[in-house]
Parts: structure tokens; sequence; C-alpha cells
């Protein structure tokens, strides 16, 4: 009973960092429709940043957020303007090309400038754990599950409240429509890229002190969350949350059941599943996929 | 075509100067009888290994092309057809002891019947979630493989005996290598002239444009869909056989990684999709390049070769979405104007 618990509690834990990673990824396919095939280099390029900041200055990686995660953002803005935004009005093939060869080029200059070796920064509380009466946990996972909910939660109210997130989801329902009302569709679409890349950047803050840095660590993860955001039902938010805690669960539990090695087998067979019988993701209502983020 | 065709208007027609949809040009027929002069001609070593490569990779990336170039099934999951036929001939040969004469036609069987399934499992999913799909199956492939290791071999990988024997497939000389991949090479060519020019092409074309559209002129889309992606596959197969007896060792982290699969559709993407000179223009000029770049600036900055990689891509696809086929086009359509 102890160990169902304790991995449950684990899979909950990665599983919100999972998610965390995959926010920024929702936020952009949900509003532009595009997959961002660089994300997982966007993840690499803040962790190296997070990584300097620690390093080189001796900052703690949370502190990091502050300079990480608006740099991000001008990042975010500066990849939109040169690549997506040219790409928005071809074939919806040629953004997912471009994005691709974004990240081929992310990742090899990372190869250049840092070369293969892995990079990390000392733990917290010098890896010493929490305990939960039998249960124990990494602070550093704690610390990602209460980003990765708060940030869930104010990128919802966000959405929900603000003139910027009722413009967002206009242009989401109908981008004619929204532009008709005089909402600045292009300056939209470029803030939820800038936003997602920012997202992005807080994840990789959040990561740092739980996993090293190297130029490919953007591909093991994006495939996670590209599963999570497929899962949640394209676009939605807390879709993404509870899709990320979904997949650290059947992680954890399969890692421990049958072998470490299927681990990540079984949340492909399960996306692939869901794919199969509803299309629409496990939380999104039918026909997510052509409106994109839920109300 | 008119019937008032004079036999000079049918002769033009017929013989283009470059390459278009349902006819033989100048330009291809030049360009594989300067192929088989390559081989021919001995090469030094390192020059034989590119052309060897450069064939090997123009047949594949005409293979995902015909998923994903005519019937607008982009995947990113070919590295699992590819591994799988791989695979196949490979285990069969090393186990059984059948000869890969046989062996990478039972791959490409194999192949195909994996990518059919692929096709009817995903056959309500359209764009990203279809692309998204193939590369968690090609996942799920590559972690199988790397788990099932009294088949495979697991991470240790699994080698065939490099002794030189015609019936094993393995040859001394890189010549023979050459003209294997050129057959292969010419073999996907001319399936893919012939799959363009015929009622089957013209249903994939249909299907990638309006599948409404092809569906309510009586098309069956998941048919169509069904077969391009198990033609594909069976082609991608046959190419993972070769390559098997060509560097004679197989490892699930390289043979079936996401790197390769987004390779496979990369070059197609370059040369010009949806045109069966495209892949081979794009293998023809992208291969040989990252080649040279990785052999002399490999050594000194590592990765430099890729990320120049990485920015083509980006430019081309921003500037020239149609590849160097439509550049090619272009060329074509100035040609006739002038005439």
């Amino acid at each position: 009973m102890t160990t169902i618990g304790q991995l449950l509690l684990s899979g909950l834990l990665i599983g919100s960092i999972y998610a965390l990673m995959s926010i920024g990824l929702t936020l952009i396919f949900g509003v532009l429709r595009v997959v961002n095939f660089a994300h997982g280099e966007f993840l690499m390029l803040a962790m190296y940043g997070a990584w300097a900041i620690t390093h080189f200055l001796g900052l703690n990686p949370y502190v990091a957020i502050v300079a990480i995660v608006p740099g991000m953002f001008l990042f975010g803005m500066v990849v939109h303007q040169l690549m997506i935004a040219p790409a928005l009005d071809k074939p919806h093939l040629v953004v997912v090309f471009v994005t691709m060869g974004l990240s081929i080029l992310m990742q090899n200059v990372a190869l250049m400038f840092m070369s293969a070796d892995l990079w990390d920064v000392p733990p917290l509380l010098g890896g010493r754990s929490f305990t939960f009466g039998p249960f124990y946990a990494k602070p550093e996972l704690v610390i990602g599950f209460a980003v990765a909910v708060a940030s869930t939660f104010a990128l919802r109210w966000l959405l929900k409240t603000t003139y910027l997130g009722k413009a967002i989801r206009a242009t989401v329902q109908d981008s004619e429509a929204a532009m008709l009302m005089g909402i600045p569709v292009p300056r939209i679409f470029l803030i939820t890229f800038a936003g997602g890349s920012a997202l992005v950047g807080l994840a990789a803050c959040i990561m740092m002190p739980l996993f090293s840095v190297f130029p490919t660590v953007g591909l093991n993860f994006v495939l996670i969350a590209f599963v999570i955001v497929v899962l949640a039902g394209m676009g939605s938010i807390e879709g993404a949350l509870l899709g990320g805690i979904c997949i650290g669960i059947v992680q954890s539990m399969s890692s421990y059941y049958i072998a470490p090695a299927y681990g990540q087998m079984f949340f492909f067979i399960l996306f692939l599943l869901v794919m199969i019988f509803r299309p629409d993701g496990l939380l999104g209502q039918k026909g997510a996929s052509n409106i994109g983020i839920n109300d | 075509m008119k019937a008032a065709a004079t036999p000079t208007d049918r002769l033009r027609k017929r013989w283009r100067l470059l390459p278009e949809r349902g006819t033989v040009s100048l330009f291809e027929i030049v360009l594989f009888a300067a192929c088989a002069v390559l081989v021919a001609v001995r090469l030094p070593q390192h020059l034989q290994d590119v052309i060897i490569l450069t064939y090997l990779w123009g047949g594949l990336a005409l293979a995902w092309n015909i998923a994903g170039g005519y019937a607008g099934l982009i995947s990113f999951g070919h590295a699992a057809f590819f591994g799988i036929g791989a695979y196949t001939s490979a285990i069969l040969n090393v186990k059984v002891g059948l000869t890969p004469w046989i062996g990478m036609w039972l791959g490409g069987l194999l192949a195909a019947a994996a990518g059919t399934a692929l096709a009817l499992v995903c056959a309500r999913l359209r764009g990203p979630f279809f692309i998204l799909s193939t590369l968690a199956a090609a996942e799920v492939v590559r972690i199988g493989a790397l788990n099932w290791a009294t088949l495979t071999g697991g991470p240790e990988g699994l080698a065939l005996l490099p002794v030189p024997s015609v019936l094993n497939m393995v040859f001394a000389s890189k010549t023979t290598y050459a003209a294997l991949m050129l057959g292969y090479l010419l073999a996907a060519y001319v399936f893919t002239k012939i799959l363009e020019g015929s009622r089957f092409g013209f249903y994939m074309f249909a299907i990638r444009d309006d599948e409404d559209a092809a569906s309510a002129a009586g098309v069956n889309p998941l048919l169509v869909r069904a077969s391009a992606m198990g033609l594909s596959a069976f082609l991608s197969g046959v190419g993972g056989s070769l390559f098997a007896q060509y560097f004679l060792y197989l490892d699930p982290t390289h043979v079936i990684s996401p790197e390769l699969s987004f390779q496979f559709a990369l070059l197609p993407a370059l040369g010009g999709l949806g045109t069966a000179i495209g892949p081979v223009l794009g293998s023809f000029v992208i291969t040989p390049l990252s080649e040279m770049l990785r052999s002399y600036m490999g050594d000194a900055v590592s990765g430099l070769h890729l990320a120049i990689y990485g920015g083509v891509v980006i430019a081309v696809m921003l500037y020239f979405p149609g590849g160097m086929a439509a550049a090619l086009q272009h060329l074509a359509g100035r040609k006739r104007k002038a005439q």
C-alpha cells in the first residue's frame, strides 16, 4: 500500500513538471494551430540559460526565472516575427518543416558552443527529501508541482477574465470575425507565441535542479509534451495539467511494476489508444481539434 | 490531347527537356546515366561511400514522398518501417540463415503491413494529429526493439557476418554496393513515375487536395490512404534491408530514431514534395553536401554541418516552399513561353 502511495505521489509530482513544460506548447497550438517542433530546443536553450546564471553568478536556479522568462519572451517574439508569421499563410507543411529546421539549427548551435557534455546544478537542501508520513518527495518536485498548478490557474484566469485573454479566445474561435471586431490578430499571435516561449522558460528554471542539460535534452521532453498536448484535448490548459499527471503516474507505475525501460512505451501506447478512440482528447470537447482552446 | 496532334507534336510531348508528370524527360535520362557512370568509374573509397549513401537516401526519400508528398500523409514515423525492414532481413539472415535476397522482400512486406495498419488506426486523424501519432507509433517500435533483446539484440545491436558472399548480400567491393543502391533508387523512381501517372496516383492527389470532394466523387479515402502508406512503407522497408546489408550492424537507437524519420521527410521537402524528381534532387544535393561538410568541418567544430543544414531547411521552406523541383518547373515554364 505504501509502495502504491509512493508511486502515485512520485507520478503526480513528475507529471506536474511534464505538464508545466507542455503548457506553452498547448497555448501555442491552441491559438496558432502550429505544432512547434522546436519546443524542446526552446526548453534546452532556457535550461542552458538557467544553468549559466546558477553556475557563473552563483544564484539559485529559481532566481534565474526573473531573467529567463522575459528573455524567452523576447526570443519567442523574434522567432515568431522571423519564421512563424511568414509561414502562417503558407500550407500547413511549411511551418512544420520550418520549426523542424529551427530545432536542428538550435540543437547543433548548442553542440558547437556547449559541447555534448552534461551540465547540472547542485540539488536543493543538499539532496535531502521532504517526508510526508511514510512518503518521500524531493523538494524540487514539490516546488515544481506548486508552480505547475499555480501557472495553470493563472493562465486560465488570464484567458477567462482579462481583455487580452478574451481577445485570444475570440481569435481562436474565429480569427476573421475577431479581426473585424478590431482585435489585432497578428499581434495576438505574436503575444501568444512569445508567452508560450516564456512558459517554457519558466519550466526550464524549475527543471534545471532536476535534470542535466545537454544539446539534445529537448527531444526526450518534447515527445512527452506532444503526448500531453494531444491527450489533453488540444489547447485545453487544465487538460494539459491532468494529462501530464496521467503520464507521470503511468510512467512511475509501469516503471516499477513492469520494467523501467518500458515506461515510455506505455504512454505512447496510451496516446495511440486515445487517438484511435477519442481523437479530441481525454478531456477535450467534441471537435476540440477544430476549436482550439476550450472555454 | 487533341486527336489532330501530329507525330512531331506527340514526340515533343513525350520527350520533355525537364521532368514532368507522366512523361520521361531528357533531364532524368541524363541524370540517371550520370549516376550509372559514377558507379562504373572507380572513384576513391570515401567518394564511393558518399554516392552509396546518396542513392540510398534518394530511394528512401522517394519512398517517403509517396505517402507524404502524393497522398498528403505527413509521417514522422518512417524510421519504424525502415527499421522493421532492416531488422526483418537481418534477423532472418542471422538466426535462420535465410538469404537477404529473399529477406528484403519479406522485410518490405512486414513494413507494408505495419504501414497499412498505422494508416487504418489513424484513419480519423488529420494534420498535426496524424503527424504526432506517426511519431508516437515509431517510438513504440523503437522502445520495443530496444527491449526485445532476444530477437533484436537490444541496445548492444545486431551484427551481420562481415564475410563477403553473394548469397548473404555482403560484398567486398563498394562498386557492387553502389550498383545495388542505384538499382534501388531507380526502382523507386520508376515505381513513383508509374504511380503518379496512374489512376491511383490521381486518387492520391485528390485525397491530399480535398478529401471531401474526392470522396464525393467516389474515391474511397480510407482505401487510398492505407494503400499509399503501405506502398511507401514497403519501399522504406526494402531500403532498410539494403542499409543493413551495407552497414552490417543495426541498433534501435540509430535505426529507428526520430531524427531518421525527420531526415526521410526533410529530403523530399527540400527537393520538392509531390514530384518524382524532388526527393532525388533533395538527396543528390543534401547528402553529398552534408557528408562533405561533416568530413571537412566535423572534426574542427562538431555540429556545424547540421547547424548549416537546419538554417538551409528554414530558408528553403520559407522562401522556396516548392523546393528544387519547383525551381526546375519554373525554368521549364519560362522556356516554353520563350518558344
